[in-house]
């Protein structure tokens, strides 16, 4: 494994920022994003043609060579549909790489772990690169490394939601035990967030929301860049743990108040 | 008249006005190259192999496209 790089299924990455292709203004705006964020794994999803007005064609400005596709199954409320969005995926796309998402309650979005689970196991068998989406579970993280799923994703809080690292202890769970890439994925609404979840030893972040959305998509999609790089720096320098009382930064000795 | 279900609404067409492979359909629907796959009755069906897949009366077509996602 190449030490300091994102190693997902015997492929390196760069960047440790995957970034959704949703909710973009334009398809020009989304290029222009991407390519501030650095990225080079961007997700999208399957949807039915909508008949009374094709052409929608968000999706032209993404250059292939540059950015994996990462296709995911969102819309799947259950495992049987996940697994039919996955092989519709391959089949449009010849990428065998898939983000397994399985929502079920349209509210709060939340990943079915149950059906998430049966579906990474069919997926895996059939040589699908499987990321799944899920809570923050540690035992379910590690049920799905333990049937071939490639990275875990667990959320940071609900899709979309911009509230952070909710999850934050469980994430450190996930974090300490897994032999997968944990990918941290879902409400990370500010670069502060994405640093805080580098800095306890995620491997990658994804984002969407908070970019496509912002007053200035590609101002953010470099801020997120930046977050991400100072995040991971500083796991690697190894930061220092939190305690309840202070600790002098400057000497202890040769006050001027002292005979 | 026949009829295909098309992404769940039925869709009637005189008999001679029957698309008889997937490109056809997509060509009297006016869809471009929006739909990068296919299911015909559950199968799955390449974009490439659109213009020799024959479709019959009273199947079930979804015509499915890549779009902006998380």
């Amino acid at each position: 494994m190449d030490k300091g790089k994102l190693t997902i299924a015997g492929r390196t990455f760069d960047s440790r920022l995957l970034v959704g292709t949703g909710k973009f203004s334009s398809p020009q705006v989304m290029a222009q994003a991407l390519a501030a964020s650095g990225t080079e794994i961007v997700t999208v999803a399957l949807r039915r043609v909508d008949i009374d007005n094709p052409a929608d064609d968000t999706l032209r400005e993404i250059d292939r060579d540059r950015f994996l596709l990462l296709p995911n199954t969102s819309g799947a409320r259950s495992a049987e549909e996940a697994v039919r969005l996955a092989r519709l995926a391959r089949a449009a796309t010849g990428i065998e790489w898939v983000k397994l998402e399985v929502t079920p309650d349209p509210y709060y979005l939340l990943p079915c772990p149950v059906e998430t689970l049966k579906a990474a196991e069919v997926l895996v068998k059939e040589g699908f690169v499987v990321l799944p989406y899920i809570n923050a579970d540690p035992i379910l993280a590690k049920r799905l490394q333990d049937v071939g799923a490639a990275t875990v994703m667990p959320l940071g809080s609900p899709i979309g939601s911009n509230q952070g690292l909710k999850t934050r202890a469980s994430l450190e769970i996930i974090i300490e035990q897994s032999t997968v890439p944990v990918v941290v994925d879902a409400g990370l609404g500010l670069p502060s967030h994405v640093a805080e979840a580098m800095e306890i030893g995620a491997d990658a972040v994804l984002v969407n929301t908070a970019i496509a959305t912002a007053g200035d998509p590609v101002g953010m999609a470099v801020a997120f860049k930046l977050a991400v790089e100072a995040g991971r720096r500083a796991h690697e320098a190894g930061p220092r743990a939190p305690q309840r009382i202070a600790e002098a930064s400057s000497p202890l000795t040769g006050f001027l108040r002292e005979q | 008249m026949k009829s295909l279900k098309v992404n769940g609404v039925e869709r009637q067409f005189a008999p001679d006005q029957m698309p008889g492979t997937l490109s056809a359909l997509l060509d009297t629907l006016g869809i471009g190259t929006d739909a990068v796959v296919a299911e015909v009755d559950g199968q799955i069906v390449r974009r490439e192999e659109f213009h020799r897949t024959q479709i019959a009366d009273g199947q079930q077509i979804e015509l499915i496209k890549l779009m902006g996602g998380g």
